[in-house]
């Protein structure tokens, strides 16, 4: 489980790396998958079992497919993959400055160990963060209000600035 | 600072200077902006987790739901940029006359 942590953690590093490091779309929307498929294995780590599945069925699940669909838009007859070198040049700048921020950061690593929730807790009925999670439907119910709002407005939003060029938002003037 | 630490506001700052330093798709700089808030809902997941403060689980879903709405309205600005400059190309921006 150590080594797993430990695995999850670069793997997340190296999947923003390779979302920063400017490839062509396609492969930067691949590494943000691969970002937030390891971004699962250490909330699974840390015992967060509910956030996990929240992280993987709705950003994976709902975001990503957006993100691909749009990605058909900014379609190139040559995408540059990583391999290319203006991006791999980036990539390998990119390694290096965490490596090199981690050398000077890691002196004080204190205990390589992790603390994952509700360890020490005894005849607990529910992990920590379904209940967490489960009191935004009671004492959080007005940020709930608020983000479904929100997300409402987000849906007329979206809808006026895809309009067209007519009427609307944008307009060609 | 821990490693789990280091990792994610490593994965922060990455984004962060993606999203500075490489502008050549709108979509690349989306991309970016999802992976810092995937970074930021992986360090409040983190901090509920770690310090077992259980109750405040609920500010990565709510961080989640305001992310998916900078999604969409980002998403919204692609198509309609691609709409009206014919590419998605940021240079395309500057330009006075499209």
């Amino acid at each position: 489980m150590f080594y797993f942590t430990f695995l999850v953690l670069i793997g997340l590093v190296l999947g923003l790396v390779g979302v920063a490091s400017n490839p062509a779309p396609y492969f930067a929307a691949l590494g943000l998958v691969v970002a937030a498929a390891v971004g699962c294995g250490i909330l699974v780590g840390h015992g967060g079992s509910f956030l996990s599945l929240v992280l993987f069925l709705i950003y994976l699940g709902g975001m990503l497919v957006v993100f691909a669909y749009s990605a058909a838009l900014a379609a190139e007859p040559y995408p540059e993959t990583w391999g290319d070198w203006s991006v791999l040049f980036y990539v390998v700048v990119y390694i290096a400055g965490v490596l090199v921020v981690g050398g000077l950061v890691g002196g004080d690593w204190y205990s390589y160990s992790w603390v994952v929730v509700d360890e020490f807790k005894d005849l607990s009925l529910l992990r920590g963060d379904f209940s967490g999670v489960a009191l935004m439907y009671s004492l959080g119910g007005a940020m709930l209000v608020v983000s479904g709002w929100v997300l409402l407005l987000t849906l007329f939003v979206v809808l006026e600035l895809t309009r067209g060029l007519s009427r609307g938002a944008l307009r060609a003037v | 600072m821990t490693p789990v630490h280091f990792s994610f506001s490593s994965a922060f700052m990455l984004g962060l200077m993606g999203l500075t330093f490489h502008r050549t798709h709108l979509l690349s700089a989306l991309l970016c902006l999802e992976g810092m808030m995937l970074s930021l809902f992986i360090a409040l997941s983190l901090w509920s987790l770690q310090l077992e403060s259980t109750t405040y689980a609920t500010a990565p879903m709510l961080l989640l739901a305001f992310s998916a709405c900078e999604a969409g309205a980002g998403l919204a600005l692609l198509v309609a940029t691609t709409r009206t400059h014919g590419t998605d190309h940021l240079q395309n921006l500057n330009l006075l006359q499209c």
